[in-house]
């Protein structure tokens, strides 16, 4: 069915192109084909590198300090108090707004790409990782205590494996969110990687061009989240 | 023993009998029955009992014209079933109460797809939740109220439509033993009451003998009908000793006796 | 105890936000007190809230197109279920692409008018109202169903009393999400857009180095954002009082 449906918007939207319905709108072959050229000729692979580069310096502190954060939010009364009204708000707030006081911070420059990325990814990652911790059995819990665990003990073997599908969870949400802080951030910049591209082509007119990237960043998304997803297929396995 | 039909005057919720002739059912290559010829007296209390997936729900439901039967026929009264009638009532194993309203409204409910006015849908359900019981209860909301209570507010839906055959899907499986058996003394009340043709379905061999006047028990799949235990136990059973006496025990061990056959 | 904790941090979260304003991080970054002065000023000099009732009319008219166009949509789906498979797949598509990535693509269509931000709103935020609504008559309680039938119920009857209030919860739900969504879309577009709204003066305040009032009008945004979904939340809460 799924197959159905994309074949059926591919041959749609290749008919509406060569119907020349709206110049906005161009054949798919003809995308394809530039996307092929863009890329074959370096412009789309090198903004491509650049994105996924930016993407990984800001996700993986993200993770690592993401889920630091939870875990403490979520085993510790007393921290989650005083972090959750921060968390929450700026969870559904629109940090894109945040951008440009981190163009403020860092100037012009593509640390704040990996500066947005890491913003939009790291709160996700804190509040399912928290929510993970906090919805440990008790009687798990009570069951280790009772045969003599320690804090470490609870942590590594009881809390963490406990939590670890909502870990993974939030990083597979965190993942999608970091593709778009990408986007965003280099958009905003207009510096390096796909976003900057989508900004250049956008002011040039070049349309095909512009769908060409548009689509490399839907297929680099898709693929960040297939990622996620066989990492929390394989991690989490007893599910 | 069956009830007395004619010192009454025939009113428009008199029960009705209801005939089961030859329903066999399929679900893909699964044969849920194969068949089925059941009688119901009118004003009778019919168990239908056998062990896991023999068709009694799937029955119950033909009945109520809730599911198609392959082959076959059923009667209830003179209609034949061809879809939901308006002489049935179901009331559900999980009580299938709306819980975005009142207790009232839910009562309500049946009538309101009937089409009755507001005033009279109001009087006619406050009459069925005082019957049942939940005189009082009439704003509370279904998450407030506990299972029994849920269930007799099911009861009080089915009831306020006056329907003359009441079907019951394991009503009392999801509460527990105790509420179960004030709920099953309510209920013979009720129907001593109000004579209704009752199909229950259920998996208790005691809760068989002790509401019906009649067991039917059904062979697993395909589901045929396999044995019909009459129950002479006399009437009323709400408020005897019932099951203390030495009947009531020989009379589940038998039933007992023939399940066990079937496993 | 709680009251103390949270307080505490947001006093925490001054000192450091006055701590970082001093220290030499990057030139001109304002202090709490220099914000909120700033904030004042522009409240006063009328460009906030001449800025807030721009962005406003995009994000009204973006967001209730969303609203309007997606849960009927969403219902169709969820009530006739091919067109619910087929149009699932073009719908996880859209929200798996970054949507601000389509930015451009939608100011050359449109051009830079409201028009272009409201369209952005609405891919921002009717995606999400559609997969909600669509989740919603999916997730209707089969039982519901089939004892309103043992009570001979039209399907019009079935429609406006099982399904449509089963869904409420989802659908309320799926229109608060999408409107967290709408803010950032208009956010998105009028940043990149640049010729009016909030997102204008944040990117004119931040290219003329009026460090303060960026942050004050930042920091207006994120609060109306937050007002807006807190009511919301309200109105939510109101609608949906049975639920235990």
């Amino acid at each position: 069915m799924t197959l159905a449906a994309l074949v059926g918007l591919a041959a749609g939207w290749e008919l509406i192109g060569q119907l020349d319905v709206s110049m906005f709108v161009p054949p798919l072959s003809r995308v394809v084909a530039t996307s092929w050229h863009l890329l074959g000729d370096g412009t789309l692979t090198r903004a491509a590198a650049s994105s996924l580069l930016s993407l990984v310096k800001g996700f993986v502190p993200a993770v690592g300090l993401g889920v630091v954060v939870g875990l403490a939010m979520g085993r510790f009364a007393v921290v989650r108090y005083a972090l959750d009204g921060w968390i929450n708000a700026l969870m559904s707030a629109p940090l894109s707004a945040l951008v440009p006081i981190l163009i403020a911070l860092f100037g012009v420059r593509d640390t704040v790409v990996a500066a947005a990325v890491f913003m939009f990814s790291f709160f996700v990652i804190v509040v399912n990782t928290s929510t993970g911790v906090r919805s440990t059995e008790r009687s798990l819990v009570d069951m280790a205590r009772a045969f003599g665990a320690g804090e470490a003990a609870l942590f590594g073997r009881i809390y963490l494996p406990a939590a670890l599908p909502a870990i993974m969870l939030g990083l597979r949400l965190g993942v999608v969110q970091a593709v778009k802080g990408m986007v965003v951030g280099e958009m905003l910049i207009s510096l390096v990687g796909l976003g900057e591209r989508l900004i250049y082509y956008g002011n040039t007119f070049l349309i095909t061009e512009l769908y060409a990237v548009i689509l490399l960043v839907l297929v680099l998304a898709l693929l960040a989240g297939s990622l996620a997803q066989a990492c929390d297929r394989a991690l989490v396995r007893w599910k | 023993m069956p009830a007395p039909e004619t010192d009454r005057r025939p009113t428009a919720a008199d029960p009705v009998a209801i005939t089961v002739e030859g329903v066999s059912k399929a679900f893909g290559a699964v044969q849920a029955l194969v068949e089925v010829d059941v009688r119901v007296r009118a004003g009778e209390f019919l168990s239908l009992i056998g062990p896991s997936g023999c068709g009694k729900t799937t029955l119950l439901k033909i009945i109520a014209g809730l599911v198609p039967a392959d082959r076959g026929r059923v009667r209830v009264g003179d209609r034949v079933v061809a879809g939901p009638g308006r002489e049935c009532s179901v009331v559900f194993q999980d009580f299938a109460l709306l819980p975005w309203t009142s207790v009232q409204r839910n009562v309500e409910f049946g009538l309101l797809l009937r089409g009755m006015d507001g005033r009279e849908r109001a009087a006619r359900a406050r009459a069925a939740i005082a019957k049942v019981g939940l005189g009082g209860f009439e704003s509370a909301y279904p998450a407030q109220l506990s299972g029994g209570m849920q269930q007799r507010v099911g009861l009080a839906r089915a009831l306020a439509v006056s329907p003359r055959v009441l079907l019951m899907d394991e009503p009392f499986a999801s509460i527990d033993e105790q509420t179960r058996r004030v709920f099953q003394d309510d209920l013979l009340r009720l129907w001593s009451e109000e004579r209704k043709t009752v199909v229950l379905v259920t998996h208790s061999m005691e809760e068989a003998i002790y509401l019906s006047d009649r067991v039917v028990v059904l062979s697993p799949r395909p589901g045929r009908i396999h044995q019909t235990l009459e129950v002479p136990l006399p009437r009323p059973r709400e408020s005897a000793d019932v099951r203390a006496t030495a009947e009531f025990a020989r009379l589940v061990d038998g039933l007992w006796k023939v399940l066990r056959k079937l496993q | 105890m709680v009251l103390a904790l949270r307080a505490a941090s947001l006093v925490a979260f001054l000192l450091l936000w006055e701590w970082a304003a001093r220290a030499p991080i990057s030139f001109n970054f304002p202090s709490p007190w220099a914000t909120l002065t700033a904030l004042a000023a522009l409240v006063r000099s009328g460009a906030l809230p001449a800025a807030t009732l721009t962005s406003l009319q995009s994000l009204l008219l973006g967001f209730s197109a969303a609203v309007l166009v997606g849960v009927p949509l969403g219902l169709v789906m969820g009530v006739v279920r091919p067109v619910g498979r087929v149009a699932r797949v073009y719908l996880d598509l859209l929200i798996a692409l970054p949507t601000a990535a389509l930015v451009p693509l939608v100011i050359l269509s449109f051009g830079i008018n409201v028009l272009s931000s409201a369209v952005i709103v609405f891919v921002f935020s009717a995606p999400f109202v559609i997969m909600n609504a669509y989740g919603g008559v999916r997730d209707v309680r089969p039982r519901l169903v089939e004892m309103a039938r043992a009570f001979d119920a039209s399907w019009t009857q079935l429609f406006t009393r099982i399904v449509l209030p089963s869904a409420l919860p989802m659908i309320l739900a799926g229109i608060r999400y999408a409107l967290s969504r709408a803010f950032v879309g208009l956010i998105v577009a009028e940043l990149l857009l640049s010729p009016f709204g909030l997102g204008k003066l944040i990117m004119t305040t931040r290219s003329m180095f009026e460090h303060d009032r960026m942050f004050a009008t930042v920091l207006w945004t994120l609060l109306f954002a937050g007002a807006a979904l807190a009511a919301l939340a309200r109105v939510e809460a109101r609608l949906l009082r049975w639920r235990a």
